[in-house]
């Protein structure tokens, strides 16, 4: 049983008179433990899909289902819970708060699954160790390069132990060297941690070398679903 | 996440703006401090007047009871003469309460206890206040002592000005009289009959202020008397100087007239021959007092309503003089029925809380009473109302403040979308986000609040200082505000409580935050 499913998903998006269809019929599981890329042209709905896996959206027709699960009956309380517990995400942008240190900034990810006070910081310590930015720690985003706050966003996310990494061109703002360390740590903590990631990118080489399987996009429908 | 985390992100988003924050809050201030001073000025009047003014003059223990009124009189004297009239003078004697001198009648006897049967003549109700009524009021349990006011104007001559002054009549013995428990100098008279007068500090400055006219510049008008400037000792002194003066009192001849020269049997003739002068030509008599004692008169706020009289003399002279000084109505009323007893009477009770029983007990004597307790609860609500529309005045402040703090809110979160977005993808919910903004507002609100009830208090201070030096100008310092502590924490409260209503629609939009929206501008 996949860990999660897509079942004929599709979602519009309403832009006044006119409806823009991201993703229509779309069917795709991911297996625990897999390392799955979503590839596709700008616009073909990837985003769309990894934010509806991240619990972050609902589609119109269609369920996502984890661990076999529907998403679909939650109430936004329970959702809000998937997104703090199963799932981890990491953005292109890194997304972090720009006024609080990288410390704080994981330990607000740990606040929020209610992580004792006294707790917290040697956690975010742990894990930001584990993303090798001990030395980093009391540094705002503003004084880390792209990589450092990827990695920074990659602790964030792994903070309280998600089943799964989804992430959505994590190497679109880094130059080809950072994007390469940074493809190497996701695919070394894949098999430590047997952690299951599912990537969106837009780079095919970097699909292939990694991935072990390609989930094509067009259009907002699957046009392939093999490695 | 906890409430700490949320007090943490909370003041953290202050601490970020805050300048914004400060502007916020002085706001929130500015609308508190005017709650403060407004309802501290409120109940600092209700203080003044009913704790200090009413409390310090013992108006809780007395017992005001109005005679009948020469209408009522008649009346009474027609059904005693013509039973089969009651019906018909019961309703005109009930129709005409309304023009009596009382006014404001509390203690009328409810109507359904004057049913004929029970009451076969109900008009006996209205009974002559006279000296066996009073007497019977004096046995009610509870009842220190009950006595006839006499108070009448006249003529008076003292340190060789001549006035119009309001004369009372008082019992020699201290007891029956607190008023007369502490003297400035001298003391209370020697006898009810005594040829003597006490008189007030106040009067003697007056007359004081007459003879210099610098002083009568700092003389006030309105309802702040002015107290003593002078030292304590100055004050002794003063009035222990007065002790054992001459005031003269003046009357018509007592042979002037179609009067007749006895009233229940009192000779008008007033005095013993050696005491008794005559005016030029014998058109007025005089009749000397001496002082015998001097009453402090105390500074504060004062009513019309309870003007005191500034000299009194013995109860048995009063009632002479009182009989001498009727006004025509009063001869015309007698001419109509004879003796009509006395207008009013004073009972005092032992303490406050038996005021309403012996009233009850007074009805039942048939006549009409007015207590203060009657009416304070009256002033009550007349304080809780301009309370009320004080509070208003500052609640609308603060409620121009608490746009402040929406819009301070709904700037901040513009600033925070994309913060926001951040949180709920790592797993915050919309009870979360919301949490974090109400917490902002009501610790502007706290802030607000707390700031102020501190502003608020240094301008009564400030307030108050001013009027006591340039409105009230002498006197002891009169406490005008009052700040208790309901006051204190119920103004905080308000202002928290106003800034959670300001800050619910800013909340629920950030609550409605759409992450993927947030997240995906960059
Ligand atoms: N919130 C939205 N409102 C309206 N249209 C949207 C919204 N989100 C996505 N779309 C539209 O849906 C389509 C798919 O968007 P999506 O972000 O999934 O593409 P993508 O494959 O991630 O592209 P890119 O590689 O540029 O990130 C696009 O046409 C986009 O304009
Ligand atoms: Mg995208």
């Amino acid at each position: 049983m996949p860990i999660l499913e897509a079942r004929s998903v599709t979602r519009e998006y309403h832009m006044g008179a006119e409806t823009v269809r991201a993703l229509s019929d779309v069917s795709a599981g991911i297996e625990r433990g897999e390392f799955v890329a979503i590839i596709g042209t700008s616009g073909s709905g990837k985003s769309t899909l990894l934010n509806l896996f991240g619990g972050l959206d609902r589609p119109n027709e269609g369920e996502i289902l984890f661990d076999g699960k529907s998403l679909a009956p939650l109430s936004s309380r329970e959702m809000a819970r998937y997104r703090l517990r199963r799932v981890g995400m990491i953005f292109q942008s890194f997304n972090l708060i720009p006024t609080m240190t990288a410390q704080q900034n994981v330990t607000l990810a740990l606040a929020f699954a209610g992580v004792a006070r006294r707790d917290r910081r040697t956690r975010a310590d742990e894990l930001l160790a584990r993303v090798g930015l001990e030395t980093r720690a009391l540094h705002r985003p503003s004084e880390l390069s792209g990589g450092e706050q990827q990695r920074v966003a990659i602790a964030r996310a792994l903070a309280n132990e998600p089943d799964i990494l989804l992430a959505d061109e994590p190497t679109g703002n880094l130059d080809s060297r950072r994007a390469t360390e940074l493809m190497d740590f996701l695919n070394e903590m894949r098999r430590r941690d047997r952690r299951t990631i599912v990537m969106v990118t837009h780079d095919q080489e970097l699909a292939h070398n990694y991935a072990d399987r390609i989930i094509r996009l067009k259009d907002g429908r699957v046009i392939d679903g093999d490695a | 996440m906890n409430l700490t985390d949320i007090l943490a992100l909370a003041l953290r988003n202050l601490r970020q703006a805050k300048l914004r924050t400060a502007l916020t809050v002085i706001g929130v201030v500015i609308g508190v401090a005017a709650i403060i001073t407004m309802v501290s000025f409120g109940i600092g009047l209700q203080q003044n007047i009913i704790s200090n003014a009413f409390a310090k003059l013992d108006l809780f223990t007395v017992i005001t009871v109005f005679g009948a009124n020469t209408d009522e009189l008649i009346a009474l004297d027609d059904t005693m003469n013509n039973p089969s009239n009651v019906p018909s003078n019961n309703a005109d004697a009930s129709s005409n309460n309304a023009d009596d001198d009382s006014g404001d009648d509390p203690s009328d006897p409810p109507q359904g206890e004057s049913s004929p049967a029970a009451s076969p003549t109900p008009d006996l109700r209205r009974r002559r206040l006279d000296d066996a009524a009073i007497a019977e009021m004096a046995a009610i349990n509870g009842v220190r002592y009950a006595l006839p006011v006499l108070m009448f104007q006249s003529y008076v001559r003292y340190e060789g000005r001549t006035e119009r002054q309001r004369i009372g009549g008082a019992l020699a013995s201290v007891d029956y009289n607190p008023r007369f428990k502490n003297f400035l100098a001298g003391g209370s008279f020697t006898n009810d009959d005594a040829r003597e007068v006490i008189v007030t500090e106040n009067f003697l400055d007056r007359v004081a202020a007459r003879r210099n006219p610098a002083r009568r510049a700092r003389r006030n008008q309105g309802p702040f008397s002015p107290a003593p400037v002078k030292s304590d000792e100055q004050r002794a002194e003063d009035a222990a100087s007065a002790i054992g003066r001459e005031i003269t009192l003046l009357t018509l001849p007592s042979a002037a007239g179609p009067e007749p020269t006895s009233v229940f049997g009192i000779p008008l003739g007033l005095l013993e021959a050696g005491d008794q002068e005559s005016g030029p030509d014998g058109r007025y008599e005089t009749h000397v007092f001496r002082i015998r004692g001097v009453l402090p008169s105390d500074g504060g706020v004062n009513f019309d309503q309870f003007a005191r009289t500034d000299l009194y003399i013995p109860v048995e002279q009063a009632r002479r003089f009182r009989q001498a000084n009727r006004d025509p109505l009063e001869l015309m009323s007698e001419a109509l029925i004879g003796d009509a007893g006395y207008q009013r009477a004073e009972v005092r009770v032992m303490d406050p809380t038996v005021v309403r029983d012996v009233q009850r007990e007074i009805t039942k004597l048939g006549f009409r009473s007015f207590s203060l307790t009657n009416q304070i609860d009256e002033i009550r609500y007349i304080f809780f109302v301009v309370n009320g529309g004080l509070a208003l005045l500052g609640g609308i402040a603060l409620l121009v403040a608490s746009f402040g703090i929406a819009n301070t809110m709904i700037m901040s979160i513009l600033e925070r979308t994309r913060e926001i977005g951040i949180m709920k993808a790592i797993g915050g919910s919309d009870g979360e986000i919301m949490r974090i903004f109400f917490f902002e507002a009501s610790l502007i609100g706290l802030l607000g609040g707390a700031f102020g009830v501190l502003a608020g208090w240094g301008t009564d201070r400030l307030a108050n200082f001013l009027v006591n030096r340039y409105v009230v100008k002498q006197g002891p310092y009169i406490e005008f505000f009052s700040i208790p502590w309901y006051l204190w924490l119920g103004a905080i409260a308000f202002a928290v409580l106003i800034s959670l209503a300001a800050a619910v629609y800013p909340a629920l939009r950030a609550a409605r935050v759409d992450p993927i929206r947030a997240l995906r501008h960059d």
